[in-house]
């Protein structure tokens, strides 16, 4: 099966070698691409130097418009299954087997990798985790589809679904809202157990004030998502 | 109303009108997006001239002061235009990503296709 792990960059200068050194080395049978979301720091300089596999956006487009040019990149070259992969550290390619083989064997369309199933390794702050933990009994009250690590960036999507974000990928709240999209489409979405690392260096890109806000919008983008798109049962 | 009070208004409207259609001369304004305030500039012209108009809509529909109904049609003439203009914004926005993407993705296949031309040298 042809994979393609995508690694979303906004100013990760630090990260990225060790990133990508870790992921040939643990999980060689991929290919990846990093999404230079117009970086302001050298990051494009690290890509170019490495001579790695890269595409860098001339504008910047936010989480959700990065991820999505990596899906059309797979769309255009053909891959079986794409994984989404943080460019921070924080996601250990030694568990893209766990997150890839429930896609593999058609399980599940998506699979995400979820640190709050066996909750070993980085669990985030108490504070994150109610958030998450309130936005993932959200989107199971609308959705009906149970997902803990409902933010987590680290999924395995199959051919069907990439093709679908390539062309519909939601763009302010991406994670969650891609959950509830795919789910009301028809796509069955569940989880496989990772263990989460802290990033290696650098700042992440949401602040703890920004949080609440974060929550309270989220919140209602998932409401309105689910009041616009019709619910199609085992429709793909 | 007293007579000078309309001119000035009547003059007023005709300024708006005359503003929009040098603006649709210049080419700063979309033909698309002009109808709108076209139509806006016309309502106005005729509230102006004929005040008589503005004292039959509002017997018709009960508003007590003339002036309440020409400010609640302004409101709701002002609340769908910004609401039309959130719909073009989306649609350029979808648009700017979509052509950055498709940038993107040229750029890394033109980049490719120029270090295998140079390694043939």
């Amino acid at each position: 099966m042809k994979t393609l792990v995508i690694i979303p960059c906004y100013n990760e200068e630090e990260n990225l070698d060790r990133v990508i050194a870790r992921l040939q080395k643990e999980y060689p049978a991929a290919d990846y691409l990093v999404v230079n979301d117009c970086s302001t720091d050298s990051s494009e300089e690290v890509l170019r130097r490495g001579k790695y596999n890269y595409i860098s956006l001339p504008v910047n487009l936010g989480i959700g418009g990065g991820v999505q040019s990596g899906y059309l990149y797979a769309v255009e070259k053909g891959y079986d299954i794409t994984v989404q992969m943080d460019g921070d550290g924080q996601h250990n390619p030694k568990y893209l087997p766990a997150v890839i083989e429930p896609v593999a064997n058609g399980q599940l369309d998506m699979c995400i990798g979820s640190r709050f199933i066996h909750k070993e390794g980085f669990q985030s702050s108490g504070a994150r985790r109610f958030g998450i933990g309130f936005l993932s009994g959200l989107i199971r009250l609308l959705t009906g589809t149970k997902v803990l690590d409902v933010t987590s960036g680290f999924r395995a999507c199959n051919k069907e679904l990439t093709a679908f974000y390539a062309h519909n990928y939601a763009q302010d709240y991406p994670e969650p809202e891609a959950i509830v999209s795919g789910t009301l489409n028809g796509f069955k979405i569940g989880e496989a157990p990772v263990v989460m690392e802290e990033r290696m260096g650098g700042q992440s890109s949401i602040s703890p004030i920004k949080g609440a806000y974060y929550m309270v919008k989220v919140s209602i983008a998932l409401v309105v998502h689910r009041l616009i798109l019709r619910k199609k049962k085992g429709a793909k | 109303m007293l007579p000078e009070l309309r001119i000035i208004l009547l003059l007023g409207a005709i300024a708006y009108l005359l503003v929009i259609l040098a603006l649709l001369k210049k080419g700063k304004l979309n033909v698309q997006y002009s109808l709108i305030w076209l139509a806006s500039a016309v309502v106005l012209i005729i509230f102006a001239a004929f005040p008589y108009t503005v004292y039959v809509l509002r017997d018709l529909l009960n508003i007590e002061v003339p002036a309440n109904l020409v400010f609640l049609l302004l409101f709701i003439f002002v609340l769908a235009l910004l609401l039309s203009l959130s719909t073009i914004v989306t649609g350029f926005a979808s648009r700017i990503r979509k052509l950055t993407q498709t940038q993107a993705l040229l750029e890394k296949r033109l980049r490719e296709l120029e270090e295998t031309l140079n390694k043939k040298e």
